[in-house]
């Protein structure tokens, strides 16, 4: 057998610490030795204080009590993001952690909608959605099992405080006995000829030896991107925004089991609740707005009293090329950048990690390891990018440059082709790679405006009233199923009762560390 | 509200049109549509088998038609996979199992490889339970299986009785048989506008299905027809059909033997054995490979062997304006993995899905190219991984066929199994884990290493999760049908008509 491969984490932020977490559990310790590099001089900002429901199926993994680890992140439950004035003002409609109807059918339970809906019964589709009433309701429990079960038919996630859970996995971490190196990186050894990363030089003159490095440096990315010079992937044309203003504010009212996300004139603004404040922040583009116009509007739109000043984050929607190189593999921010805008920040790293281990070298390097899952990478990076641009491009709104641009720009020949489909049809491309399903692809275009012209044609052969019946019957189910459900705010108080106290609070910015 | 499609005409012949028009008929009858038949001179020849993976029997469940008229009708034989010999490796059965289910954390196969490493010396095959059923000439199935190993079967099928059964099936199911022949195809503006009967009446229809076989006697009608020939990855280029006596105990599998030009099938029916020789043209002549056969038969070779070209190819668009290829219209494959009806199954459920709505149907077309090429091309590196892994050295056909440049995507799929033992699978695949895994094994392709993970396993798990395996498998595979009652059991009887011998 060979040696265990010495692996070398830079960075400790949410990214850093779950790829310590992954590694020291799912991976024998005869694979490899773990050290992670951080400086407490760097800031965490925490990537992504939401969530999408794989991270729970992450703490199960790795071992972590989801009870103790909301009470100490403060963490409240999350049922979907609703978007708020996104395909024309005014309008608001809930991308779920579930599905509609009762279950899936390969050609899509919205069939049965479209047919009512082209025959003059219009159902709201979200009354439709177990999890989208529950949310509408601020309602939470958990779901029950038994597929003929209505309350079967969602999953959740979770808000929480990602510096805390950073924090928390820490501690979780180096109880597992993962060696925690303190210091600033100041220079990068590579081998002259083979040119992989040999070593890091910390500011005290430490130097850290490995044989893999997982660069976790965000934005920086200090090896993929400095050392190796792998190339960027811009996609600001696709996704202009660049900058995000972020504030805490005082909680108002009710704890949405949801996350909201509000277009403006030149982005979006987020609300993520969480059990002690709400986290805010305004993403948006200077080519279309100022940074000091920004905070403005920011400050203008929160619900609660601002609890900080408002910060400032950069960046640039892409990605490095290949997120594995020689041997240096890029997870989170130092690999690439998607704007938060439908919580997959903490998913690409988690996704990440689990396509790792499987493939998870020895200490020869074998490159086509690296090939294959910069492959897996490809596809999930460009199926998300996909499905965040039809945000921006699916709309009719009009009344700012940033949605003009939006609406008129070419988009990828991938996301036309299922724009085309989806209009003429309903019909929702089910792929085998990649993170979001039909039912999430539906409520996006549904949600921003776009009824199939069309459905399919075996839905003529169910006379229509019973399908109306069918779906009224639903609708009364879901109504009633779910005021059986207690109170988002209810289950928190109950779920987080011997919260321990003391856990400083941390000023989270919700995406990016 | 009125359908797009309001009568379908289908241009075939055999199953392939039988079935589409009863896919058809069940999927939009209750809405009104019309569905026509053509039908073509048969192809078939006497001596023909259909040899079909498992999805056959849901095609059957969705059309509605019982398994026993099946097997009575069509003489079938279950088939619980195929039996690879003289591949230049110890012969191996590639059987029906299923994957572990997607998130699961390890497929089996990554348990297995690091037991080999260490020596254990049980072969892959023998933890497959469908290979181990089909050893013992048994039948296995999900009802008689509650540790939930998961396999199940194809059948072997009579292919002219197959047709029969379908037609006459159809028919009755009111698809409507045109009397005549086809004379005159009438195009306009890249469309079919209609077909003329040997009667000399004219039909026309909203949709034109062209189930013809790989002549594509309609399609080849319209502008931007073209094919893509695949004869480079499948390099067999001719067919001999042909047909010897019943074995004796009904086998639960079909030999896929090598030989030096190709390879020949005998596939078991209830009341003889069809043989299929495979081969190329180049490396041996139809009398060669005849005087061959009576090596590998069971009994001496009854009628007369029909001899056909084999083009293995997908079409450039298998929908073209209002005509949509099915079958080996659109694609046709090396019967190696008993592919032919599936890739019917394939067109079938594409064109159902993407049934028109509206009569300019491009964007309908354009999905159900993709979709069927790809799936097509899938199944193509399936079988294509066969001649590539082949270790009959110092042969000619075979030589080139180790050395031919396969296709990127079966280029990954083997590197990722020799590095890791790991599956790579793309969109629209047929074959899953395991059955990529077992066909891989079963040619030699051995992994230098497994999942890291296998390694979280204390040795002491790891044995024990094996051996228990392998008692399940055996002790489960012994209450299982053997296909002789299998066959007699789902049998519909038939009333015996009254003796006067």
């Amino acid at each position: 057998m060979n040696d265990p491969v010495e692996v070398v984490i830079l960075g400790g932020g949410t990214a850093g610490w779950m790829a310590a977490a992954a590694l020291s559990a799912l991976l024998p310790p005869s694979r490899c030795t773990i050290r992670l590099v951080e400086s407490d001089e760097i800031g965490i900002v925490g990537v992504g204080e939401a969530t999408l429901p794989h991270m729970k199926n992450f703490n199960d993994l790795v071992g972590i009590d989801e009870a103790e680890m909301m009470r100490r992140t403060k963490a409240t439950f999350k049922l979907g993001i609703e978007f708020r004035d996104w395909g024309f003002k005014g309008s608001s409609y809930v991308h779920p952690f579930g599905i509609h109807g009762r279950a899936e059918t390969s050609l899509g339970f919205h069939q049965k909608w479209v047919r009512a809906l082209h025959a003059g019964h219009e159902f709201d589709l979200e009354a439709l959605s177990f999890a989208i009433a529950a949310s509408r309701a601020n309602r939470f429990d958990f779901p029950s099992s038994g597929v003929s079960n209505i309350a079967s038919t969602y999953s959740y996630a979770y808000h929480f405080d990602a510096s805390l859970y950073a924090a928390f996995l820490r501690e979780f971490v180096e109880r597992r006995g993962v060696r925690r190196i303190e210091g600033k990186v100041q220079s990068v050894a590579r081998h002259q000829t083979s040119g992989a990363v040999e070593s890091l030089t910390l500011e005290s003159g430490a130097v850290i030896a490995g044989d893999f490095f997982i660069d976790c440096s965000g934005f920086r990315s200090l090896l993929l991107g400095d050392a190796l010079d792998v190339a960027w992937d811009d996609w600001s044309k696709w996704l202009p925004c660049d900058r995000a203003w972020a504030v805490p504010s005082a909680n108002v009212g009710e704890i949405t089991p949801y996350t909201r996300s509000t277009a403006l004139e030149a982005g979006w603004q987020w609300r993520i609740p969480l059990q002690h404040r709400t986290g805010n922040g305004y993403v948006f583009s200077t080519g279309f707005t100022s940074e000091e116009q920004a905070r403005e509007a920011l400050l203008n739109n929160l619900e609660g009293d601002a609890l900080a000043e408002p910060r400032l984050l950069r960046f640039k929607a892409g990605r490095r090329v290949r997120s594995w190189e020689k041997n240096v593999l890029a997870l989170g921010l130092s690999s690439g950048f998607l704007e938060p805008l439908e919580s997959t920040s903490i998913y690409l790293v988690q996704i990440a990690l689990m396509q790792l281990l499987p493939l998870f070298p020895d200490r020869n390097m074998d490159p086509a390891l690296a090939g294959e899952f910069n492959r897996r990478m490809d596809l999930e990076y460009e199926r998300i990018r996909d499905f965040l641009i039809l945000h921006y491009h699916l709309t009719s709104r009009d009344d700012s440059e940033l949605w003009r641009y939006c609406k008129a720009m070419e988009v990828p020949e991938s996301l036309t082709a299922k724009m085309q489909l989806f209009r003429h049809r309903g019909h929702i491309e089910r792929y085998r790679d990649g993170l979001f399903t039909p039912p999430s692809w539906l409520s996006v275009f549904v949600g921003q405006g776009m009824v199939p012209e069309h459905h399919h044609p075996s839905l003529n052969n169910v006379p229509l009233d019973r399908l109306v019946e069918e779906l009224e019957a639903l609708q009364e189910e879901i109504g009633d199923r779910v005021q059986e459900m207690p109170k988002h705010d209810a289950v928190i108080a109950r779920y987080s009762a011997e919260a321990p106290t003391g856990a400083g609070d941390s000023f989270g910015f919700g995406m990016i560390s | 509200m009125t359908e797009t499609v309001r009568r379908v005409l289908i241009v075939g012949r055999d199953a392939q049109a039988w079935l589409i028009a009863l896919a058809l008929q069940r999927a939009f009858g209750a809405s009104g549509l019309i569905v026509e038949v053509v039908e073509l001179p048969s192809l078939v020849a006497a001596s023909d088998v259909l040899a079909a993976l498992p999805s056959l029997q849901s095609f059957h469940k969705i059309i509605d038609l019982d398994e026993g008229a099946v097997v009575t009708a069509a003489r079938a034989v279950p088939m619980a996979g195929q039996r690879f010999s003289d591949w230049g490796v110890a012969p191996f059965i590639q059987a029906y199992d299923s994957a572990a289910a997607p998130g699961a954390a390890l497929q089996f196969a990554q348990l297995w490889v690091k037991a080999h490493q260490k020596g254990m010396p049980v072969p892959f095959e023998e933890f497959s339970f469908g290979a181990m059923a089909a050893r013992l000439s048994r039948v296995p199935s999900e009802s008689d299986d509650p540790a939930g190993l998961g396999a199940t079967f194809g059948y072997n099928l009579e292919a002219s009785a197959y047709a029969l059964l379908l037609k006459a099936f159809a028919v009755r199911r009111g698809v409507n048989l045109l009397a005549g022949t086809l004379s005159d195809i009438k195009v306009e503006d890249g469309r079919i506008a209609a077909v003329t009967l040997s009667s000399g009446q004219q039909v026309a229809a909203d949709l034109f299905i062209d189930a013809s076989g790989s002549e594509g006697t309609l399609i080849r009608q319209l502008p931007g027809d073209g094919f893509e020939s695949w004869s480079d990855l499948l390099p067999c280029d001719r067919l001999l059909s042909a047909s010897t006596s019943r074995l004796e105990n009904l086998p639960a599998f079909s030999e896929i033997r090598a030989n030096k030009a190709g390879w020949t099938g005998l596939y078991p029916l209830q009341d003889r054995t069809a043989i299929l020789a495979v081969f190329k043209s180049d490396f041996a002549s139809p009398q060669d490979v005849l005087a061959s056969l009576s090596s590998v038969t069971p009994g001496p070779i009854q009628g007369d062997p029909v001899l056909s070209e084999l083009k293995p190819g997908v079409r450039n668009a298998p929908w073209i304006g209002n005509c949509v290829s099915v079958g080996d219209a659109a694609a046709v494959l090396d019967p190696l993995d008993a592919l032919h009806l599936h890739m019917a199954h394939v067109c079938v459920s594409n064109l159902i899905n993407f049934w028109p709505v509206s009569p300019a149907m491009g964007s309908e077309a354009k999905e159900y190219n993709r979709n069927v090429r790809l799936h097509a091309a899938n199944l193509r590196d399936f079988e294509s991984a066969h001649y590539k892994l082949n270790k009959r050295e110092g042969e000619p056909f075979w030589d080139a066929a180790r050395d031919r440049a396969v296709s990127p995507g079966l280029e990954q799929k083997l590197l990722m199994f020799r590095k890791r033992g790991l599956n790579v699978l793309f969109d629209e695949e047929t074959f899953d884990e395991h059955s990529w895994t077992s066909m891989f094994l079963g040619h030699g392709l051995m992994p230098e290493s497994y999942d890291p993970r296998v390694d979280l396993l204390a040795e002491q798990d790891h044995i024990e999760t094996i051996q228990a395996r392998l008692r399940q498998i055996g002790a489960l595979v012994p209450t299982l049908p053997t296909v002789d009652s299998f066959v007699s059991a789902t049998s519909i009887p038939v009333k015996a008509p009254a003796t006067a011998s």
